[in-house]
């Protein structure tokens, strides 16, 4: 008699556990790998996830959101800033960012395009500056005629150099490289360029003191410039699928428990 | 004495003798137990767990002390997890004073930041999920001026004269439950705006001023700390802290080993025990190591910054100096080292 009892409380207790374990197993969602993930915005900023040395990956990805949410190595990827035309917060110490070429050439079209189809022969450069329809490019911008950017005051050629269209263009017709996109948008957004060069807008990740080496983020980055607008939103940042809520406390069925179950006031 | 029965009347051989009789084979087992604990045995957890249990308070124990409970927290957690783990004791850097500041009118309420500080920190995953930031949700309007007036809940059977700020329907300025669980497809939702709050870490900490043993203290570079080995877990801080920033472990942690970060700190992320309260440390294990937090790192939108507030070229004194900023409950004299501000 006593046996049995002792040995269901021992299978009970055997059974609990393994449930319990299963429940957790299930519960932990993070043992979905995901690899390829983006970093600041989505379709704009992606990043391949790898180890770095055993068990130390160069970024760790959301298995909710497939955003980054972590970096083993802040400098993973990234190259010297380059010369900038003032000095600023970015001359000390290092500042590095992440080459945006790779990201525009993703589909290995970036030397064709620009040396096979835009080479003043078969595409020949435009005379003018003003908007018109276009046929082409439509996957970047929908409808050349109602950019988001601007308000109808820029169009293509104010940013991309009509002559070398692997380059985009500064306010004396010269060449800025598609690495350095804060050049070309601090022509227009001066405020805002000023607060990105003293840290206070945009993003650097590495190290916080003022002599330490950053990597800093460019604007294309994190804002669309084909769709800075974002249509009725208004908005320079698009819109991204959040984390998950937390769990709600035990025995809390549902977040407005208190105010449907005790009344206003609650 | 008459034997104790069970419901069908029989004997179930249990008088208060016997059990007196069974505690003291228990109690024996139980020394004998102890006596393992201190012999020289393989399990690195039987043997580090005997001297941890007996170390003093972190703040009053030499370096000598400090360098043995290091060790044997790293050769107990390495156990644990299956990798090598290091436990950092990095005190705080001369000349420095951690300051953080974040734009309210930039966050978009994704969430990646408590999560972001989760993988860092060595947060109990599940059953009792722990997470130290908490994103609120707010309307836009909530705060407006006309409805400051109107406090008195509604259909209240009489007039507590209470000023609560608006009601449950139309609160203003007043955070009901429910406002950090918002779960839309997408963020930021039209009309809403996102408040992140964590630990403040103020100069003037309530939870610092409660602690009945003293486990929790202010470190000279402005990072309130828990010592947890010496924590008792009475929770006092949890009720002092004005900000909803402390957290409590009420069961066994739940860190699966593949998620463990092994890069910790004494003061910070090293993996907790049942029973002890927690909190943000500023990411004490990377930014005493001149690392940027991992919820700055991560903010998709830039919206945090963090630096050294003596240092008027910092980040967050350019920030002080620039932007319209605030403090959250300013009024009750914490001084907290987290700043808000907008463009």
């Amino acid at each position: 008699m006593k046996t049995i009892r002792y040995a269901s409380v021992v299978f009970s207790t055997a059974v609990f556990l393994i449930m319990s374990a299963g429940a957790v197993y299930a519960d932990n969602t993070d043992t979905r790998k995901v690899i390829e993930c983006y970093e600041s915005r989505q379709e704009g900023s992606p990043v391949t996830r790898r180890d770095i040395e055993p068990g130390w990956p160069n970024v760790k990805c959301s298995s909710t959101s497939e955003g980054v949410l972590w970096w083993g190595d802040p400098f993973d990827g990234t190259i010297p800033m380059g010369d900038m035309p003032i000095e600023a917060d970015y001359s000390r110490g290092e500042a590095v960012v992440r080459p945006r070429i790779p990201y525009i050439d993703r589909n290995k079209l970036y030397t064709i395009c620009t040396e096979a189809c835009h080479n003043g022969q078969y595409v020949p450069v435009p005379e003018s500056k003003k908007p018109r329809l276009l046929k082409m490019h439509k996957d970047i911008v929908p409808n050349s005629l109602d950019l988001q950017h601007g308000r109808g005051g820029i169009w293509c050629l104010d940013c991309h150099n009509a002559e070398n269209r692997a380059t985009l263009v500064d306010n004396f017709g010269g060449e800025i490289s598609f690495n350095q996109p804060q050049k070309l948008c601090g022509k227009c957004h001066g405020p805002i360029y000023r607060d990105w060069r003293d840290g206070i807008h945009g993003k650097r990740i590495g190290m916080w003191d003022k002599a330490g080496k950053k990597r800093w983020w460019v604007c294309t980055e994190c804002h669309n410039p084909h769709d800075v607008q974002q249509g009725d939103r208004n908005s320079g940042f698009a819109q991204l699928p959040p984390e998950m809520a937390p769990e709600l406390p035990k025995g809390m069925p549902n977040v407005d428990h208190e105010r449907l179950e005790h009344g206003a006031g609650h | 004495m008459s034997k104790p029965k069970d419901k069908d009347g029989k004997n179930t051989g249990t008088t208060r003798r016997d059990f007196l009789r069974k505690a003291g084979y228990a109690g024996a087992a139980a020394l004998a137990g102890s006596a393992t604990l201190m012999a020289n045995t393989d399990n690195p957890d039987s043997q580090a767990t005997w001297a941890e249990w007996f170390q003093g308070n972190y703040r009053l124990m030499t370096d000598q002390e400090k360098k043995e409970a290091i060790e044997r927290l790293e050769k107990r957690y390495s156990a644990q997890y299956g990798k090598k783990v290091t436990v950092d004791d990095a005190p705080a850097i001369d000349g420095v004073l951690f300051g953080y500041a974040l734009n309210i009118q930039k966050c978009i309420g994704c969430r990646r930041c408590v999560k972001a500080c989760v993988k860092e920190n060595n947060q109990s995953r599940t059953n009792t999920e722990i997470e130290w930031i908490r994103v609120i949700r707010m309307e836009k309007g909530q705060f407006s001026l006309e409805d400051m007036d109107k406090g008195y809940p509604a259909e209240a059977g009489f007039d507590h004269g209470v000023q609560v700020g608006g009601n449950a329907y139309k609160p203003a300025g007043v955070v009901l439950e429910g406002q950090h669980y918002y779960q839309p497809k997408k963020v930021p939702e039209k009309d809403a705006f996102y408040f992140p709050i964590a630990c403040m870490q103020c100069e003037k900490p309530p939870c610092v001023k409660v602690c009945p043993v003293r486990t929790t203290y202010r470190d000279p570079d402005g990072i309130v700390v828990i010592d947890y080995n010496w924590c008792i877990g009475c929770r006092m801080c949890i009720g002092a802290c004005p900000y909803w920033a402390r957290r409590f472990n009420w069961g066994e942690p739940n860190l699966p080993k593949e998620e463990m970060n092994p890069k910790t700190h004494y003061l910070g992320n090293r993996p907790r025990m049942k029973g002890v309260a927690e909190k943000c440390t500023f990411c004490i294990q990377r930014s005493r190591r001149g690392r940027y937090t991992a919820c700055v790192e991560v903010c998709p939108v830039g919206a945090r910054k963090f630096g050294n507030l003596l240092d008027p070229e910092s980040e967050v004194r350019r920030i002080l100096a620039r932007k319209r900023v605030f403090r959250l409950k300013a009024d009750l004299n914490t001084y907290p080292k987290f700043f808000y501000f907008i463009d």
